[in-house]
């Protein structure tokens, strides 16, 4: 069965060939360069499923496949593949969600007649090799390319109707926005390099691995070059360095301005960048090099508490949006707030459940937006909506399974990743790291809004009456649009089931299936949730702490708290804004909702930074160097031009005069030898 | 040898003075035909110096080097001629202080 590694690469290249041949051929196709994604894709999702197979099984793979720089140099730069759990499983995320994507394009951008489908499917294949390369990587400089790659492709998508205004400057945002969170992960790239000499994730010879020997009190610290700092300080900055360019993807406050813009996008992009590929890059780079995270106690901290932070805050600005996508634009920064919250908690195991189960019911929920969106005639507004769910049956199930995982309800998937999550930050905050407590407060206040917001956003689109003519007779959708959501509404609904640990303690039944299969592999990779848990527990101080006797009070308790949240956030939705003719209750709240329409000014405030603070300083930086560094030079080179323009009058072009001065030079050598000489 | 009456320093005085209305030539004409011979002029104040101590030395190198320098100012003079020719092509009369075009 390890055979099937040996086909690994074309998990990445079945969707570049299908780049390939929807640039090359995609007009002259039948559907315009989708059924080459589509079969594509769905090779990719069964490689990958049999790369998961092969790995449940015990098997894993870490090879270099192709070197690009070696021989005689300080550290050599490769190409390879690092399939682990993780990995696997996030393979099998992936190219499933991408598959999907494909087949709903069909019915979003082929069925509305759009332009340009080569181009869009050319895109979307390269998107999704490039994630699926990401995550296969086995070094960080790999993962750094590929990382490169995939904001490129959102960038390419997100202007996709580049004849717009809007379209074109949200993607520019994007691009930017992450090529700064980027910038600083391309130094941290290189400082891993100058570091370790190496930037493998895994097994001895890994930089976690290296890392850990060093800060290690019991071992001899073998010397890496820390340039002066502590060891410890150092990695810390490296950590941090890293991180930017992942809370740039993972749209982390204060980096997640570009996300709601990225709206302007095919609502199937967005699906795929929200659930798969550009923004889950970002948290799995984490999860991949947690050997490295999980030894810098300060650093976590930072992950917990930016990600506490940001679930709490893109929930409150999801409450009062008024498009269907906007909300969910929030409701995916505040759900990856939590992912980032759990990492930086420890809950590696937790952060990676969440992210699988955010990865279905995300694509769920902006699949059924497309669907709703066809259907509405490309009008979003919420208010121009209602009474949806008589027309579309399908999109309507598939939707609330996914809104309720999403809000937390128990057992839909999300509430037990979500309840992972907080499990993980209380324990740990109780468990003598106080400040988790923090990051869990704003985690669980989340909880409420999320249960607010998702319901107001699906009784406003399907329950109620019609309130627009577009709403009462609504254009219909075809299968392939139905079979994404079927497939996924269902996976919404059981894939929490993959890790219910609430059963588990209670039961005392194995079915912590994703623990137990993160944990499998060979020890030699040092990529096992225990090893991770062992350096967080040594390194970082984390430890189990609970309250009222046991873990399963705990979990209990944590469990009911959260899922109680969200119960009242959800039913305070549904009070407000059931009914036939819902009113629009967050005028009341005033300034504060004027305050949370505009983002908290986060956009002004940043648009301030580029033109205030940015284009001044470079325009004294510019008028420092024309006028002064470029003054000097051109004053030294104003004293050559004018000595030069006096000197040249000695030549006068009349041979007599050089004669003359020749004779004379020569006298004066005549006398001043005479008179060096002793002739007189 | 009646030659050998004559003491050195007379054939340098000679020479120097050859030398000289050769350099006055250049310096104050403005014919270049009249720049030829005062060229030829100086060359040969050389050859005097070189005979004159070929004969004093007894060393016949320095007389052969009189040949050479002969045989040098007839292939300066050829090249010169062609110069003068083209200098009044191009400029109507073969004044050196009117060919003052190749400068800055």
């Amino acid at each position: 069965m390890a055979g099937v590694f040996a086909y690994a690469p074309a998990i990445a290249a079945l969707p570049f060939v299908s780049f390939v041949v929807a640039l090359l051929a995609g007009k002259y196709m039948p559907k315009k360069g989708a059924l080459a994604g589509i079969i594509a894709t769905a090779g990719s999702l069964g490689l990958s499923i049999a790369v998961l197979v092969t790995v449940f099984l015990g098997e894993t793979y870490n090879e270099t496949l192709y070197t690009f720089v070696g021989g005689d140099v300080p550290f050599e730069l490769t190409f390879g593949l690092l399939l682990d759990p993780l990995s696997a499983a996030m393979l099998v995320i992936v190219s499933l969600i991408a598959f999907l994507v494909h087949v709903f394009s069909l019915g979003y951008m082929n069925d509305e007649g759009e332009t340009g489908l080569p181009r869009y499917y050319a895109s979307l294949g390269l998107f999704t090799a490039s994630m699926l390369a990401f995550v296969f990587s086995d070094n960080l400089l790999m993962a750094f390319m590929f990382f490169e790659l995939v904001g490129l492709c959102s960038y390419l998508l997100i202007g996709f109707w580049f004849r717009r205004a809007g379209p074109p400057s949200a993607a520019k945002k994007a691009f930017l926005v992450t090529r700064f969170g980027d910038y600083f992960f391309l130094v941290g790239v290189v400082g891993v390099l100058t570091t370790f000499g190496t930037a493998q994730f895994a097994g001895e010879e890994g930089f976690p691995a290296l890392a850990e020997t060093v800060l290690n009190p019991e071992t001899t610290a073998q010397a890496v070059n820390t340039f002066g700092f502590e060891p410890a300080t150092w990695f810390a900055i490296l950590g941090l360095l890293v991180l930017g360019g992942v809370m740039g993807k993972s749209a982390q406050f204060p980096f997640h301005t570009w996300l709601p813009d990225a709206m302007e996008g095919p609502t199937p992009v967005s699906a795929l960048i929200h659930a798969a590929t550009m923004v889950a890059a970002g948290v799995f780079l984490v999860a991949r090099m947690y050997g490295f995270y999980a030894l810098l106690p300060t650093v976590l901290a930072v992950i917990a508490f930016v990600g506490g932070f940001t679930a709490l805050f893109a929930a409150t600005m999801g409450v009062v949006k008024n498009e269907i996508k906007q909300v969910l634009a929030y409701s995916t920064i505040s759900q990856y707030g939590y992912i980032m919250l759990a990492l930086g908690t420890g809950g590696y195991v937790a952060a990676f459940f969440h992210l699988t189960t955010h990865a279905v019911f995300k694509a769920l929920l902006f699949l059924g937006a497309g669907s709703v969106i066809i259907a509405m005639h490309h009008n979003e507004n919420m208010w121009d909506m209602g009474g949806l769910k008589d027309h579309m049956r399908v999109t309507y199930l598939a939707f609330l399974s996914g809104s309720l995982a999403l809000a937390g309800i128990f057992p839909f998937s999300g509430f037990w990743s979500k309840d992972e999550v907080l499990y993980e930050a209380l324990v740990h905050g109780l468990g003598g790291s106080p400040l988790l407590l923090g990051a869990y407060a704003m985690g669980l206040a989340a909880v409420f809004l999320t249960g607010f917001y998702t319901i107001r956003m699906v009784l406003l689109t399907f329950h109620g009456e019609a309130r627009s003519d577009t709403a009462e007779d609504p254009h219909g959708v075809r299968w392939n649009v139905k079979l994404p959501l079927a497939v996924l509404g269902v996976l919404a609904a059981v894939i929490g089931f993959l890790n219910p640990l609430p059963i588990q303690k209670l039961t005392g039944l194995e079915v912590d299936f994703l623990h137990q299969f993160l944990d499998s592999g060979p020890e030699a990779l040092l990529t096992s949730s225990h090893h991770y848990g062992d350096l967080t527990h040594d390194y970082a101080g984390y430890s189990v702490g609970t309250i009222g006797g046991g873990e399963t009070v705990t979990m209990l308790a944590g469990a009911g708290v959260s899922l109680g949240l969200a119960l009242l956030g959800a039913g305070l939705a549904f009070a407000l804004y059931r009914g036939a003719e819902p009113t629009r209750h967050t005028e009341k709240l005033g300034g504060l909702q004027t305050l949370l329409m505009h983002n908290y000014y986060q956009d002004e405030y940043q648009v301030w930074l580029a033109e205030g603070l940015t284009l001044r300083l470079s325009g004294a930086a510019d008028t420092f160097d024309q006028g002064v560094i470029d003054g000097v030079v051109n004053g030294v080179s104003s004293v050559s031009l004018f000595s030069g323009d006096r000197l040249r009058r000695l030549q006068t072009g009349i041979v007599t005069n050089y004669a003359a001065l020749i004779v004379l030079c020569l006298l004066v050598l005549l006398g001043a030898f005479a008179a060096l000489g002793g002739w007189f | 040898m009646v030659l050998g009456a004559v003491p050195a320093e007379y054939y340098l005085v000679l020479s120097a003075a050859v030398f000289c209305v050769g350099i006055f030539g250049i310096l104050t004409r403005e014919n270049a035909l009249i720049f030829l011979m005062s060229v030829e002029l100086m060359l040969n104040a050389a050859n005097i110096n070189l005979i004159a101590f070929a004969f004093y030395w007894g060393n016949l190198t320095g007389q052969v080097f009189g040949l050479f320098v002969m045989a040098l100012a007839a292939a300066e003079v050829a090249i010169g001629i062609g110069i003068i020719l083209v200098l009044y092509r191009n400029f109507d009369s073969v004044d050196v202080t009117e060919a003052t075009t190749l400068k800055w």
